[in-house]
């Protein structure tokens, strides 16, 4: 685990957040005795501040060449599991407070968060479906050329480049399109000009099919905005008043806890999956005190900077391995575009590493593109199950 | 689209387009200058010469295949033949020649032509994957890149030709597609299916089309192109399911709009997406599976292809009762539409069939069934909750039957309609909860009906009881015994005849329950008559009216005084009682009458000709037995009677 790297950088940042915990603590518990409240509530509410925070801390030790990988994102919504299941526990551990007014509204805030985060799955897992097309693209690049176990024998031919080269350009217009549709049309003949010298390809119809294919495999309504859904679930996200956290008995804290983790998982898979029209423009105005609140703003920050890199701007997605597919394929089809027949010796050598570069990210791809989708899927259905708790309990 | 479609090839290659666009180009002059059709030409031309050459020369090609196949060592670059050379243009040349044609319209003019074509694809992919095996030197090397190159070719064409075809639904049902701008509601497409202009079923291919396809789809995989066919086909294929879907009016809902609406839009939307479930099931997916299996000859890419579409479809569909489980209330009148489409997704998943490829699918829609079963669950519970909490302190007026018996039997009436999916709801709710409900303690003495000891029957009976309870409890808010009586036999009599009066539910409570029903009846007739009855009849008594041995004429009178006063405020009291069962209201007609027409007759005619006749007589004497016949009869008819003086019900309204 990465995770020892960073501790340096992490303990203080923690102990900032300690140091402020015992206070708020004091404070609760000066005005909740009277009415009953017990201290292994506070060590719970406490414990599970810290957990967030251990959880995030780790997460933001990862070097800047794994942040938004396949691995890095499924351990985010692993984080995000977990921090849920505990926030549940903590809810079931004081079911009495939760039909109390300001807690019944603070956690129909929350389940409000929520839902409109169940749209945010469900477009991601349209759009991991999308990346799926691509790496069959990619499948067929690679069983062209040799890339895959089944034909690492083959003769590097016309007939095989031709095939590579074909599946090369699907891939880089598929991948176009899935870039916001009113950038795409002008996008895509000035890149189609930089990769070859035929426009003629956007109108064959294979490859419009292609391209709408897209438009009606969402299952979301069309006007749907993963944009303005990260805004709705940020909308009126504030840290609890003093006197909320001590009509709660301090649960507020957990509750506005979740929001942001919410708010920023939400945020961190439109940031690196392509989806109905993305958007990263949320603020964050989490408090610098609370413990976990360093790592997420850090890594807010890292991968904001990520959005804004030259190559990475245009890009249907941060995540790291569709970046490298886009990379690989590109290169390889420049490459592809420059052999002639018989293949040197020379060229030869540079496409099998070129085709072992593009195996690597596929196979990367193939290992990790499945669970992402259960895991989505597992947030969904942990939401919607929470969701039905919360009501068999009210 | 169909003009650019020959210059598609050279263009995406550059460098190696343009070396071989050249080479086509000459071999398509070639073919001109021969003939002038050069699509009839190659086949049936003049002579049977140009046949013989051809034949001669495939022979010969199987022969070099052969050989190359049974070489021993394969390190040594085998010589290339004269014949394939010729091999090789005769293909490319066919291939140009294809390629003129309009896309989708390419094979089918001529079978003999087309066979021969899909035979020589087959032969030249073979080359190819014989001379891969071999090390290659100059010459093999450059055959086979060739022969690659024109391999390629042709698989592009049969790539295109595929798409064409597969596309073609979307000529047909074009015009239906444009002309509703906004999607159709269920209703309307169902209509409109009538008509003769949208007549075409899905998915719109006529048999020579999925021959072609079929044909199209062998060579491709033949030749290891399996990937971009069945990309090709997915891709082209989801496409016309999310306009079908389209077609029949139904559109993504955000699971977040959905939960804003109100429950009569969710109702709506609720019929909607039962019907396109629905028609999945039904249509769709069997015609999908179909077609996947007419193309496909492999059972295991069939299978695969069907499983990947299906999957993207019902994914999408799944979200649907997903939102639904996020509504605000679970009311109890909401039940219904649970268990439709509870029911609805049992359908679903035998219609997507267990297989390797969807059992993903098919245990992701479980489990959003399971979750639907859950809510019918805790809805049922809703009923259970709201029959415990419904103590209000004012007694229904006349004793009638409560409005809370006739909500919950009319309620438990149409549950049994579902009692089926109602059972398996929770029985897989009392296995995940570990059962820690107990059996029904009578099922074995309930003539082994195998229905007793079911899950549902037990959350029924429970149910009743609670229901048994609550009309118990509130039969206590009536100050009038006789009252009490009256009002828990009307409940009950309704109870025992909703039962009664529908299989479905009769099935379920068993006949135990209601033979238990029955004799508590029974019971409540009993008590009233002994309530109401036993002091009038104890007017009546012979005993007691002697005084030394003569029979008093004060005590006489005194009887017949307060028989009459009884009489009369019983009359005046439960002629405004309410028995709205008939059956029920002459069946205590009839035994009241029984028990108190004999007495009073005897009584009459022992004991009126003590008293002195005429004046006496008609003052004591106000009813002749007929009489009290004709005034029994008016009980119980919910009216004030003119006997009655005052309008005041005997009700009680205290504690």
């Amino acid at each position: 685990m990465p995770s020892t790297e960073y501790q340096g950088i992490s303990a203080p940042l923690t102990n900032l957040g300690r140091s402020l915990l015992p206070l708020r603590r004091d404070q609760v518990h000066s005005m909740e005795s009277p009415i009953g409240g017990s201290p292994s509530n506070e060590v719970e509410l406490e414990s599970f501040q810290r957990q967030v925070a251990d959880r995030f801390h780790d997460l933001a030790s990862v070097p800047s060449d794994e942040l938004l990988s396949l691995p890095w994102v499924r351990k985010l919504l692993d984080v995000f599991l977990c921090c849920q299941e505990e926030f549940r526990v903590i809810l079931f551990n004081n079911k009495s407070q939760v039909k109390k007014p300001p807690m019944d509204r603070l956690i129909a805030d929350y389940n409000e968060r929520t839902v409109k985060a169940l749209d945010v799955c469900n477009a991601i897992r349209d759009g991991i479906e999308q990346i799926r097309q691509w790496q069959k693209l990619i499948e067929i690049v690679l069983c062209a050329l040799g890339g895959d176990s089944n034909s690492s024998q083959r003769s590097l031919g016309e007939g095989q480049f031709r095939r590579a080269r074909k599946a090369l350009i699907d891939l880089a217009i598929a991948m176009l399109d899935e870039k916001d549709s009113g950038q795409a049309v002008a996008h895509r003949n000035r890149s189609f000009g930089r990769h070859n010298n035929s426009s003629s390809h956007s109108r064959d119809p294979h490859h419009r099919s292609l391209g709408h294919f897209r438009s009606l495999s969402w299952s979301v309504s069309r006007t749907w905005s993963a944009a303005r859904q990260l805004q709705a679930i940020g909308n009126n996200l504030a840290v609890p008043r003093g006197n909320e956290v001590l009509a709660t008995n301090g649960l507020a804290m957990p509750i506005y806890t979740m929001g942001s983790v919410l708010l920023f998982v939400m945020w961190a898979l439109v940031a690196a999956i392509p989806c109905q029209d993305r958007g990263l423009q949320v603020h964050f105005n989490v408090p610098r005190q609370f413990p976990w609140a360093a790592p997420i703003l850090s890594l807010h920050e890292r991968i904001l900077e990520e959005s804004k890199k030259r190559d990475r701007k245009n890009a249907c997605g941060l995540l790291r391995e569709i970046y490298q597919m886009e990379k690989c394929s590109r290169l390889l089809g420049e490459l592809a575009d420059s052999v002639q027949f018989p293949l040197s010796e020379e060229k030869e050598k540079e496409v099998i590493q070129r085709v072992k570069e593009l195996k690597l990210v596929s196979d990367a791809m193939k290992e990790d593109l499945e669970p992402l989708e259960k895991q989505v899927r597992e947030v969904f259905h942990r939401i919607v199950r929470s969701r039905t708790e919360g009501l068999d309990s009210l | 689209m169909e003009e650019s479609f020959n210059t598609e090839k050279s263009g995406s290659f550059p460098r190696l387009g343009r070396r071989r666009s050249k080479l086509e180009t000459s071999s398509f002059k070639l073919e001109h200058v021969k003939t002038k059709e050069p699509d009839d030409k190659q086949i049936t031309g003049p002579g049977l010469d140009c046949g013989l050459k051809r034949d001669h020369m495939l022979e010969q090609v199987d022969e070099f295949i052969g050989n190359l196949a049974s070489a021993q060592d394969k390190s040594i670059s085998p010589e290339i033949p004269d014949f394939v050379e010729p091999f090789l243009k005769m293909v490319d040349s066919r291939i140009l020649t294809y390629e003129m044609r309009e896309a989708s319209a390419m094979f089918g003019q001529n079978q003999e032509e087309d066979s021969l074509f899909f035979e020589a694809v087959i032969r030249l992919s073979k080359v190819v994957d014989s001379l891969d095996e071999f090390a290659h030197d100059s010459e093999t090397t450059g055959c086979f890149n060739r022969a690659g190159s024109i391999l390629h070719h042709a698989m592009s064409l049969l790539e295109n030709e595929f798409l064409a075809l597969l596309d073609i639904w979307k000529r047909s049902c074009n015009m239906s597609i444009l002309d509703s701008k906004t999607p159709k509601t269920p209703k309307e497409s169902v209509f409109n299916s009538n008509q003769p202009e949208t007549e075409i079923e899905f998915p719109y291919f006529p048999p020579e089309s999925i021959s072609v396809m079929n044909r199209v789809a062998t060579a491709m995989i033949f030749a290891g192109y399996e990937a971009e066919c069945c990309v090709a086909y997915t891709s082209l294929r989801l496409k016309a399911l999310n306009a079908e879907f389209y077609n029949q009016g139904y559109e993504n809902i955000n699971m977040e709009d959905f939960q804003r609406m109100e429950w009569a839009s969710q109702e709506r939307e609720i019929e909607n997406w039962i019907h396109i479930v629905t028609y999945c099931t039904v249509n769709l997916f069997p015609v999908e599976r179909n077609l996947c299996n007419s193309i496909f000859e492999h059972d295991s890419t069939a299978r695969r292809l069907f499983g990947d579409l299906a999957t993207s479809m019902t994914v999408k569909l799944l979200n649907f009762p997903n939102a639904l489980l996020l509504i605000k209330q679970y009311s109890t009148e909401k039940l219904f539409k649970f268990l439709d489409i509870h029911e609805t997704l049992s359908d679903l998943i035998s219609g997507i069939g267990n297989d390797l490829s969807t059992k993903d699918l098919i245990s992701e829609t479980s489990l959003t069934q399971h979750r639907i079963g859950e809510a019918a669950v805790s809805i049922f519970c809703e009923l259970e909750d709201s029959i415990k909490s419904d103590n209000g302190r004012i007694p229904v007026a006349n004793g009638a039957v409560h409005p809370l018996t006739r909500y919950t039997m009319n309620y438990l009436k149409y549950a049994c309609e579902y009692k089926d999916t109602l059972e398996q709801v929770f029985r897989e709710h009392n296995e995940t909860e570990g059962s820690t409900e107990q059996e029904p303690k009578n099922a074995t003495e309930d003539d082994g009906e195998s229905t007793s000891t079911s899950h549902f029957a037990t959350q029924l009976r429970l149910v009743m009881d609670l229901l048994d309870a609550n009309i118990d409890m509130k039969s206590n808010l009536y100050k009038d015994p006789s009252l009490s009586y009256i009002f828990l036999m009307n409940n009950g009599r309704y109870m025992l005849q909703k039962v009664k009066s529908s299989t479905d539910i009769h099935e379920v409570t068993g006949n135990d329950w209601l033979r238990k029903r029955s004799s508590d009846l029974r019971q409540y007739h009993k008590n009233y008559q002994r309530e109401t009855w036993s002091k009038v009849l104890q007017c009546m008594s012979h005993e007691g009216l002697q005084v030394h041995g003569r029979v008093s004429k004060s005590i006489l009178k005194e009887r017949f005084k307060s028989f009459n006063a009884m009489f009369e405020e019983i009359h005046k009291t439960q002629c405004s009682w309410m028995v709205s069962d008939e059956q029920l209201k002459s069946e205590l007609k009839i035994s009241i009458s029984a028990v108190v027409i004999p007495a009073y007759r005897s009584f009459l005619g022992r004991f009126s000709s003590h008293l002195d006749t005429g004046k006496q007589q008609q003052k004591y004497i106000k009813y002749q037995p007929e009489e009290i016949e004709g005034l029994i009869d008016e009980l119980f008819e919910g009216t004030v009677t003119s006997l009655g003086r005052r309008r005041h019900i005997h009700l009680s309204h205290g504690r």
